[in-house]
């Protein structure tokens, strides 16, 4: 009496866990595989790095056409955006330059619109915090007399990270004619 | 979940056997007084047990497979977002490669002497394809004969070249090129000029299919 008594209820204990436990390790299984996955795909050093190359191309871009957009009704504001947009010995140029300069643009009475073209990112050394870009620009300037001028033009930049923004610290045409570089 | 189950179980097991052999024992013996107050208990406890136990571990089977596929998910959409698939950079040396095959392909296309269009327009068969080769050959259709007749030299080289994009067998790269002109025997003259490309890998060979000037 007492064996078939055990035999029964310990298989009926045990079928129904052998499948549930099955289950629970495959489901385990699953999740903890997937959670592993999932920590590598957003700590992967490609995806940061991919992130910053972006993030230091929009900056660049929108720098660029900032320090090319200047209206004389609103100098200051277009410089105060100027001065923003820069850092290091740029920005230091640009305000040292920048009573002189606001004269000539009052005088000259000039609006200066940019828009970007195209533009892309050469560099990027991301622990530095430097990058450089390539920006293919148009900047059309009205004159006092209402003349209206399209040139493009195509600048280098090179940025500096700064408290976690992207900020140009140097910019200039790239030459013509000159030796290749990069 | 599991854990706080499993040791229960352990329990219930030696609890269960003792309350089958006492609820069978009895129960013969004395069916109107223990079936009464006996049975439903013993249903209860032969059925809830397992069923909440069953319940519990099927929920717990289900969140695994939710919070897994919940993860999966998570990682697809890290993988697959935009900058992520844009291997500009990330992958150094197919960018450099796009970049130098690309940057080579344009100075090789728009260079030539007034006596040898030719290997120039050679270039462009390999190299070009698509937009661009019809484009080119519309171009070169229309100023083969001058450029004879007015002995232009054309040299263009590309001064900086980036990519924009590089995903798959597909990129986008601006490049600066100066272009250095000379028609006959006059001074030279040198031409900034601004070019989106969009190129397309093709058995191993990066070919032009559009080129857009800036």
């Amino acid at each position: 009496m007492d064996r078939p008594v055990r035999r029964l209820t310990a298989s009926r204990f045990r079928t129904p866990y052998a499948p549930a436990l099955a289950l629970a390790l495959v489901a385990g299984g699953l999740a903890a595989w997937a959670g592993q996955d999932w920590y590598s795909a957003a700590h992967d050093d490609r995806a940061a790095y991919a992130v910053q190359r972006d993030e230091a191309l929009a900056a660049g871009e929108q720098a660029v056409q900032n320090l090319n957009t200047l209206d004389h009704r609103d100098l200051d504001q277009g410089l105060d955006l100027w001065e923003a947009s820069t850092t290091g010995e740029l920005h230091e140029q640009l305000g040292s330059g920048r009573a002189d300069f606001a004269e000539r643009v009052r005088e000259a009475k000039t609006v200066s619109t940019a828009r970007v073209l195209s533009g892309a990112v050469t560099e990027l050394d991301e622990r530095a915090g430097r990058a450089r870009v390539l920006v293919a620009l148009r900047v059309t300037v009205r004159a006092s007399d209402g003349t209206r001028t399209d040139k493009d033009s195509r600048m280098l930049g090179e940025l500096t990270r700064t408290d976690g923004r992207w900020k140009l610290s140097a910019l200039g045409q790239a030459p013509v004619g000159g030796a290749p570089a990069g | 979940m599991t854990w706080t189950w499993l040791p229960r179980r352990a329990g219930a097991r030696e609890a269960g056997t003792g309350h089958d052999l006492d609820g069978e024992g009895p129960g013969t013996e004395r069916p109107g007084q223990e079936t009464g107050g006996g049975l439903p208990a013993d249903a209860s406890g032969r059925s809830r047990g397992p069923r909440l136990r069953r319940a519990v571990a099927a929920g717990a089977a289900v969140a695994l497979v939710l919070g897994g596929c919940g993860f999966l998910h998570a990682a697809h959409q890290l993988r697959s977002a935009e900058s992520a698939r844009n291997r500009a950079l990330t992958d150094t040396e197919a960018t450099s490669r796009v970049a130098g095959d690309i940057g080579n392909a344009l100075a090789r296309v728009f260079s030539y002497t007034p006596d040898g269009t030719a290997a120039a327009e050679r270039s462009a068969r390999t190299v070009l394809d698509g937009r661009a080769a019809r484009q080119y050959a519309t171009l070169f259709d229309r100023v083969r004969e001058d450029l004879t007749a007015q002995r232009v030299t054309l040299s263009t080289r590309a001064v900086r070249t980036g990519v924009v994009e590089l995903e798959g067998d597909r990129a986008r790269l601006l490049v600066f090129l100066d272009q250095t002109s000379r028609r006959g025997e006059g001074a030279a003259t040198v031409a900034a000029a601004q070019l989106t490309v969009t190129a397309r890998l093709e058995d191993d060979r990066w070919r032009i299919v559009d080129i857009k000037a800036r």
